[in-house]
């Protein structure tokens, strides 16, 4: 645990800005906002933002976050703890911290009168000793920061004993409630942490920027699709593997296992560490491995985006991606939804989703997608050429209902008149009046007879004597006349 | 007749087409084409349009007329899929460019289908006010490629869907009128705006849009005329929106009456961003027009020149500023506007000489100074509405008769004139238009100076009770093309005047109503007299009997329209009425008093598959089998139910609808 040391001699900018948060003295100060000094790598606040937060909580909580801490990690990883505490106790030396302090006066001093002579002062002189204040204070931070690091797992050792008749965590400050939340955060980062136990040199050490097999790689939610080709490992499993039916992988190759305990004895090739029955033994909850280097998924289809030697290489973060990936990109969809007999699926999980919608979706395009809501079923319209809404399929029978209907009830109330109505398939046969004899005998007192109007008629008259068959059922064509001139 | 016959034979057809071309009367042609077969097979080969009324006869027409690109068939009863799927499904008429459907609202989307099949060149269909329309017609039109053109005005079932159909299958349309459409959102104009990039015209009037939608209209950078009366749910920040790059050199005309919830800031955002706008319509949006929203006026390029702004406020000195920013203005609607007075209009009208159209419908304070000024500023005006305008006299009209020689189109409704005032119109000789409702004190010599006007084509005098028949006299001597007659209420009118109306060669638009001293021997004159009368009005006719109706039975074939309300028709002859009248399509039969519910069953029958429209009293709804309206309904008629109480007068009458 040469951390002091670490702390003293690297300064890279990551370290510098995101211990500048913590740091308890200089954090009223407002140049720690400009404390990085290398412009070509820009940090935005967010990324620090969980950091932040935990560093606060422990500089706020002191002792009371380590006692609950303790309650509940698992007795082995009690264990764990103690053996690993008892060698930070001999690590630490008070001369070499009383080296340290006098030397962060001094240089306290000296931005002091750098800073004292910049009053009053303007140009590019000003800018020049800017900066050196700047690479002053961030060494200044950054030791403060290793030299504390150093302090404070002794004091959760010395803390440790008064804490041994209470394991089990009953003595958290129940007055505290309003902290419990906080506790559960840190408690989580921590577990998630590892078994390290030593959590919060865990913090430290991820704020001493050592980068790939930092606890930083645990944290990669905050930016994980980002990381610059060459910072992370690129595995490659294959096709077989991807497609066998395995839940278990090797964090270290990559290879799948139907079995945990498979794996266990797998891991034993990877080193050492591996063969300690704590290690063999079933894994409770808290077991996580070394810290490891991020690791990114390929795959294995060639010309795949997702393929290592693609141009523009996207990797897959974890085993779960790389086998949807395969599965729905390069296989069969072999999982048909049971209720639409149409939609496909090679992962079985997507059917399921889809399953819980399926019969739900009412607004189909003419493509065969079908949308739960009209404003997305547009949206894809829009978007594809060619695509449009689908109607619902014609409903026919309306029509011959309502005939049927007058052909049962009506023809009672039919009068003198009788009506013979056609086949419901036939609208035009609508309406056949048979009783024109009648008709006329009503009228031939009037003298108004109608059939002599055809002669008027020179030259259409022929044509329509064309037998068209829609219309001759109509009984009142013998009086036809085309009047319609225009 | 056989040598001219013989020689026009022998003329070869090309010739023969030539001469046709020659002639633009469609009575004309039609003598022309009864004369000779060869000029009917040089027609049949020349004629490019055709308007069917009758359906039996579409299929003929279709297979003569092959070479037809416009086909009108709105006026044709009782059109429906079976009919429209055989005279074009079968491509008898594959040039077709223009169907006009309007109102035929018994076809569905077989009809069109097939239509769709045998004529793919349509490039303009009208479906306007056939309320049944929905998403599967507009789908079946969508297959239309090469469609420009489309109406679907109060086409109630067309809903986003049919709309994106459209969008999708047509992209090349230039014209879309979905006024009533109430089932089209933002979503459908949004697809619209996104597929139909050359849309010119655009009409989304009382849709139920916001402004989304115009956010989505905003980006189609070819739009000329948008048409938005009656969108509740569009504001200022919607018209705002339409300020954009792309089109603020191509819009001209916005209409955004009746959108009540927008405001002058609105019409200045429309102002700023479209400078080459020629028409702007704010009627009825309840503007305070603000100084400052009128002086952007000038700001627009000189071809603006009309400016409708009906029920604002406009009082001093709005109109002044309407007149000094716009120049060029040719109509200007001030309709119910507040604060006109004659000195506003003299200092609007001084400034605009060019002005054609002049509104100025129930401007109470308006004198005879503002006819004044008018009649000496605006040489070329054609149309002048004075409806309500009480305080104007003869004397004003003498310098508008004078000066105006232009003039088409008068309103003088109410305004309570008399003889004097015509006297000084008929030196207008170019007057196609007049009326002169309510105004009692017009006797029969003042439409004697209203013979004058060769040109009238339209003249309403309802409840002008002054008049009788000696007028009509004139007038059916005079006024030859009269087209539209409205004689309501005009009690003193007898029969013969009825004769003399019947010399009206041209009538189309007949009204009767409450003519109490016309008999069944007028009725039966007009019947045979006018053979053009598509529509007529008998309400309350109490003196014309069976007679008359059998008359129009008989003669009145081309009939679309009646109102035989409180008329003393018998059953039968109803049933005969409505049988025998092929073209007809919508039938008022309110308070029949000597027509039994059987009666009423056997007449509409016999007109079923015609109607469209129906009026009936509501004691009729429970009495009439609800199949029979069933069918009515389907076949695309559309039922009214009136309740109203049976006048006194005609209770003594024999019972209504006795139950068997």
């Amino acid at each position: 645990m040469d951390l002091k040391k670490r702390g003293l001699s690297e300064s890279s900018p990551l370290k510098a800005s995101s211990s500048a948060l913590m740091a308890p003295p200089e954090s009223s100060s407002p140049s720690n906002l400009n404390l990085n000094p290398n412009p070509n790598i820009s940090f935005t606040t967010t990324q620090f933002g969980p950091s932040n937060l935990c560093f606060e909580t422990r500089t706020n909580q002191s002792f009371h976050v380590y006692q609950p801490n303790l309650g509940i990690q698992s007795l082995q990883s009690y264990h764990d703890i103690k053996k690993k505490d008892q060698q930070q106790v001999l690590d630490w030396d008070p001369r070499v911290m009383l080296n340290n302090l006098s030397f962060l006066e001094q240089k306290i001093h000296q931005v002091q009168e750098v800073v004292r002579s910049m009053i009053g002062r303007e140009g590019s002189q000003f800018a020049a000793q800017q900066q050196l204040v700047t690479a002053d204070l961030t060494s200044i931070i950054i030791q403060l920061i290793s030299t504390a690091g150093t302090l404070l797992p002794s004091f959760k050792n010395s803390s440790l004993p008064n804490n041994n008749g209470s394991l089990i965590g009953s003595d958290i400050p129940s007055s505290d409630s309003t902290k419990a939340s906080e506790y559960e955060e840190l408690i989580k980062g921590l577990s998630s942490a590892g078994d390290e136990g030593d959590d919060l040199m865990k913090y430290v050490n991820a704020c001493g920027g050592e980068g790939a097999d930092s606890v930083l790689a645990e944290d990669d939610a905050v930016d994980g699709d980002n990381l610059p080709p060459g910072s992370y490992e690129v595995l490659q499993l294959e096709k077989e593997e991807i497609l066998a039916p395995h839940t278990h992988f090797c964090l270290i190759c990559g290879k799948g296992f139907k079995r945990d305990a498979n794996l266990r004895m797998h891991m034993r090739g990877h080193g050492d560490e591996y063969k300690t029955p704590a290690a063999l033994a079933k894994p409770s909850k808290e077991i996580s491995s070394e810290p490891v280097p991020i690791k990114r998924y390929s795959c294995p289809f060639n010309g795949c985006k997702r393929n290592k030697e693609h141009k523009k290489f996207q990797p897959l973060k974890t085993i779960l991606c790389v086998k949807n990936h395969y599965k729905r990109s390069h296989c069969d969809k072999s999982y048909t939804c049971s209720r639409c007999n149409r939609k496909k699926f090679s992962v079985i999980a997507d059917l399921k989703t889809h399953e819980k919608h399926c019969g739900r979706d009412k607004w189909l395009c003419s493509c065969g997608t079908t949308f739960s809501r009209k404003d997305k079923l547009f949206g894809h319209v829009a978007l594809f050429q060619g695509h449009t809404p689908a109607l619902p399929p014609v409903d026919d029978t309306k029509v011959s209902v309502v005939l049927d209907q007058v052909q049962n009830n009506d023809l009672m109330n039919g009068g003198s008149i009788g009506f013979n109505f056609g086949s419901a398939s036939d609208d035009v046969g609508l309406l056949d009046i048979k009783g024109d004899d009648d008709d006329r005998g009503f009228f031939s007192p009037m003298n108004f007879d109608s059939c002599n109007f055809g002669s008027l008629d020179d030259f259409s008259r022929p044509s329509f004597e064309v037998p068209e068959s829609s219309f001759s059922i109509l009984p009142g064509s013998y009086n036809y006349v085309n009047r319609n001139g225009s | 007749m056989a040598p001219h016959h013989a020689h026009i034979t022998v003329l070869p057809l090309d010739l023969l087409i030539y001469i046709i071309d020659r002639v633009p009367e469609p009575a004309d042609r039609k003598s022309i084409r009864l004369v000779s077969r060869a000029f009917h097979r040089a027609e049949c080969l020349q004629r490019r349009d055709l308007n069917v009324i009758r359906r039996e006869a579409l299929g003929m027409l279709i297979r003569c007329y092959g070479a037809i690109e416009s086909l009108d068939l709105s006026a044709c009863a009782g059109l429906d899929d079976a009919c429209l799927s055989t005279a074009l499904g079968g491509g008898a008429a594959p040039g077709l460019r223009k169907v006009n459907l309007s109102r035929a609202s018994g076809v569905r989307w077989s009809g069109l289908a097939a239509m769709v099949r045998g004529c793919p060149r349509i490039e303009s269909v009208d479906l306007s006010h056939c309320v049944g329309v929905g998403d599967r017609e507009v789908a079946v039109l969508a297959m239309l490629a090469g469609l420009k053109e489309l109406r679907l005005d109060k086409c109630l079932g067309v809903s986003d869907v049919g709309l994106a159909k459209v969008a999708v299958g047509c992209p090349g349309l230039e014209k879309l009128r979905i006024k009533w459409c109430l089932e089209i959102s933002d979503l459908g104009i949004k697809l619209l705006a996104n597929k139909c990039q050359n849309l010119k015209f655009l009409d989304i009037s009382y849709l139920l849009v916001t402004n989304k939608s115009l956010h989505s209209i905003s980006t189609l950078g070819r739009l000329e005329v948008l048409k938005m009366v009656g969108c509740y749910y569009i504001t200022d920040d919607g018209l705002n929106y339409l300020k954009n790059e792309k089109n603020c050199n191509t819009l001209l005309s916005v209409d955004v009456s009746r959108c009540h919830n927008v405001s002058a800031f609105g019409l200045v955002s429309i102002i700023e961003g479209h400078k080459s706008l020629r028409k702007l319509k704010a009627s009825d949006c309840y503007v305070d027009l603000p100084l400052n929203c009128l002086s952007k006026l000038g700001m627009l390029t000189n071809g603006f020149h009309t400016l409708k702004v009906d029920g604002s406020e406009v009082s001093e000195p709005r109109l002044k500023i309407i007149g000094a920013n716009c120049k060029g203005l040719t109509k200007i609607g001030l309709g119910k506007c507040k604060g006109v007075t004659d000195e506003n209009i003299s200092e609007l009208v001084s400034n605009c000489a060019d002005l054609k159209t002049i509104d100025l419908t129930c401007c109470h304070d308006v004198t005879d100074d503002s006819l004044i000024a008018i009649a000496n500023s605006c040489k070329k005006l054609e149309s002048l509405l004075l409806e309500s305008c009480s305080l104007i006299t003869d004397e004003g009209l003498v310098y508008i008769g004078t000066c105006c020689p232009n003039l088409q189109e008068v309103d003088l409704t109410d305004c309570d004139l008399d003889d004097s005032a015509l006297e000084s119109l008929s030196r207008c000789s170019e007057l196609m238009k007049l009326k002169l409702g309510l105004c009692p004190s017009i006797t029969d010599d003042g439409l004697d100076y209203i013979a004058k006007c060769e040109k009238l084509q339209e003249l309403d005098l309802y409840r002008c009770t002054g008049i009788g028949d000696d007028g009509l006299a004139a007038l059916a001597y005079g006024c030859k093309k009269i087209r539209k007659l409205n004689l309501c209420y005009c009690t003193r009118i007898s029969d013969q005047g009825m004769k003399y109306v019947s010399c009206l060669p041209e009538l189309k638009d007949l009204e009767l109503r409450g003519l109490t001293q016309v008999t069944s021997l007028g009725i039966v004159a007009i019947a045979f007299g006018c053979k053009n009368l598509t529509e007529l009005d008998l309400k309350r006719c109490s003196a014309v009997d069976d007679l008359g109706f059998l008359g129009l039975a008989r003669y009145a074939i081309n009939l679309r329209q009646i109102n035989i309300s409180y008329c003393n028709i018998s059953e039968q002859v109803l049933i005969r009425l409505l049988w025998n009248l092929r073209c007809l399509q919508d039938v008022k039969l309110v308070h029949l008093t000597h027509v039994r519910k059987e009666g009423f069953m056997l007449a509409l029958r016999s007109c079923l598959d015609k109607l469209k429209k129906l009026k009936l009293p509501t004691i009729l709804k429970d009495a009439i089998s609800p199949a029979l309206i069933q069918i009515l309904q389907d076949k695309g008629c559309r039922i009214r139910w009136v309740d109203k109480p049976i006048p006194f007068y005609m209770k003594d009458s024999p019972p209504s609808s006795p139950d068997p």
